[in-house]
This record gives structure tokens, C-alpha cells and sequence, in this order.
């Protein structure tokens, strides 16, 4: 059964400093994509459909350096493979024996890296038959809230200067950054954090494509084996 | 790059973006949130998530990659002393460090 208050819970949450450190980028996209030559329906599908913003740039640079869609593909693949151990994570956790599998795949759409910290942090304090509902809610509102932005930046962009465009670019991965840093409670969850961001800058060189993927199991695999016995509450 | 290529490029973006996370899905079928995998799996969630912070600071792609590494990280380092001097005040840090972010591009 649908929770209205659940999700109306959800959007709350997402209200506020989630929606602004993900929709000032947003906007900062949607005027990349005016500049470099793309139409308003194409920016508006962009974020509409894949709703992942690393994925989203680089899907963009892409085309614009001339790659196929095969390029394309993989470049996002890999870009936004990140949303796979995030997936497999937060499922368990919002879910309930009576979440149907379509609502979960439907549902999937909204994860990203802000829905996903914000779900995190409150996730204990909500009923196990809630947190779905308070999930679509929270993500839908921030995926909706991509869109518009995307949508307002394509159209606002002349009335915006390039380096406060850049600007806004920067505060999403400085809003993740903080999201990661509340995280530097368990020491498997330092670890991890530390082993992740060093050991992807250690990779870049070697494997350019892959680095991310490689330095977050090797690092997770880390905090989570040496730090395998820790209790925490 | 007509339009139309423009449009495939979305579509295969889109079914290797949902790919990812509907693959989730499907391999989170039997993990339960008390589990031990699932734990492992949270430990390679946020160390994924900081490799990309990590590589969005220090070697980005796009429009950032324009903009000077020493700049980035200043404005990192100010995004983290806000953050823990202000009693985790997660608006304040980030536009604090965003507004150093734009003054130091523009006037180093």
C-alpha cells in the first residue's frame, strides 16, 4: 500500500540543501549543453532519462570529441557504474517483503549519490514499511528538481557568467564530499573513504577508464576485512 | 553531430545508466540488510563514491578540467575547515567554498 505521508515525508527531506547542491548543478549543465550546441528537448531528456550527472558530462564531452555510440556507451557505463554497489545497497535497506520487483525497478531510478546519503542518514528513524515510499518521494523530488534545473539552465544561461556557471559545477562534488565526510564514524567506513579517494588518484594513470571502479572494491574490500569485527551503533 | 546522433547517444547512455542500477536490483534479490555482503558492499559504495570526489578534484573531465588544481583543492580544504568549525554546517561549507572557489579562478 501506498504511504502519501511517507512520501510527502521524502520530499521534505529532499527540500532544502539536497535539491540545491544538486539543482545548482544541474543548472550548470543545462547551460554547458546551451553552449556546446544541443536543443532544449535534448537537455531536458538528458537528465529526464539518465538522471546521474558525471555520466551526463561525460556522455556530452563525448559526442562533442567526435566518439561513437559505442564510446559513448561505455564511457557511461563506466562513468555511472558507481550506481551498481549503491543500488545493491540501499535495496535491502528500503524495501519490505510486499515492495513489488516492478515498483523496486522503477524505484532505481531515483538513486543517486545525494538520494542515496540523504536515505542513509535518516533510514533507522523510519518504519520498514515506509522507507520506499519515503525514498520515491525523497529521490522523485530531486530527479524532478534535476529536470526543471536542467531545463532552467539551458534556457537562463545568457543571464549567468561562465565562471559562475563553473562555479556551480563545483558544489555538487563539494556537497558529496561533505555527505562522505559525516560518514568518518566507523572505522571501516574510514578506511574505506581514505583507501578509496587515494588509491583512485594512485590508478588514474594506469587505468584511466577503470581506476574508480577498481580503487572503490579494493578500498571497500579493505575497511570492510581489517575492520571486520568492529560493533558499532 | 546531427540531432539524430545526439538522440542515440541518449538512449545508449540511458540503457547503460539503467543498466546499472536495475542490474542492482536484480543482484540485491537475496541480500538482507543484516547480512555480511551487505555490509562489504556499503564499505565499496562509499569508497566508489570518494574515488569520484577524489578524481572530480584532483583530474576532472569537462568544464572543471579548465580551472587551476590548486584552486580546487584550496577551495576543498576551506569546504572541510568550514565544515568541522561550524559544527557541521553542510550549507555553509559548500558555499563558502564555492564563492572562494569562483573569487580564487578568477583572480589567481
Amino acid at each position: 500500500m501506498f504511504s502519501s505521508q511517507s512520501f510527502k515525508d521524502g520530499v521534505k527531506q529532499a527540500i532544502g540543501v539536497p535539491a540545491l547542491g544538486l539543482g545548482s548543478s544541474m543548472f550548470a549543465f543545462g547551460a554547458f549543453l546551451h553552449s556546446a550546441g544541443f536543443d532544449i528537448y535534448q537537455s531536458f531528456f538528458s537528465t529526464f532519462f539518465t538522471f546521474a550527472l558525471p555520466g551526463q558530462f561525460v556522455m556530452a564531452e563525448t559526442i562533442l570529441a567526435g566518439g561513437t555510440l559505442l564510446n559513448v556507451f561505455l564511457a557511461v557505463l563506466l562513468t555511472n557504474s558507481r550506481l551498481y554497489p549503491m543500488t545493491v545497497n540501499i535495496i535491502p535497506v528500503i524495501r519490505d517483503s510486499q515492495t513489488p520487483k516492478w515498483k523496486q525497478y522503477l524505484g532505481a531510478h531515483f538513486i543517486a549519490v545525494t538520494s542515496w546519503f540523504n536515505m542513509f542518514a535518516v533510514h533507522k528513524s523510519i518504519k520498514q514499511q515506509e522507507k520506499f515510499d519515503y525514498f520515491i518521494g525523497l529521490g522523485g523530488f530531486l530527479w524532478a528538481n534535476s529536470v526543471l534545473c536542467t531545463v532552467a539552465g539551458y534556457l537562463f544561461s545568457n543571464l549567468v557568467s561562465y565562471e559562475i556557471l563553473i562555479g556551480l559545477v563545483f558544489i555538487n562534488p563539494m556537497y558529496f564530499l561533505v555527505m562522505t565526510v559525516s560518514n568518518l564514524k566507523e572505522k571501516k567506513m574510514i578506511c574505506s573513504i581514505f583507501c578509496g579517494a587515494i588509491l583512485s588518484v594512485l590508478l588514474n594513470d594506469v587505468f584511466p577508464g577503470w581506476s574508480i571502479l577498481i580503487a572503490g572494491i579494493i578500498a571497500g574490500s579493505l575497511g570492510y576485512f581489517i575492520f571486520k569485527d568492529e560493533v558499532y551503533e | 553531430m546531427s540531432n539524430q546522433f545526439i538522440y542515440l547517444s541518449i538512449l545508449v547512455a540511458t540503457i547503460g545508466t539503467y543498466f546499472c542500477r536495475a542490474f542492482g536490483v536484480f543482484s540485491a534479490k537475496n541480500i538482507k540488510a543484516d547480512s555480511q555482503i551487505f555490509n562489504w558492499i556499503k564499505c565499496v559504495s562509499i569508497a566508489v563514491i570518494s574515488a569520484v570526489i577524489a578524481r572530480i578534484i584532483l583530474f576532472p573531465v569537462g568544464v572543471l578540467s579548465e580551472t587551476d588544481a590548486t584552486v580546487r583543492i584550496i577551495s576543498t580544504i576551506i569546504l572541510l575547515a568550514v565544515y568541522f568549525s561550524f559544527k557541521k554546517n553542510v550549507i555553509l561549507a559548500v558555499l563558502t567554498s564555492a564563492i572562494c572557489f569562483v573569487l580564487l579562478n578568477h583572480y589567481l
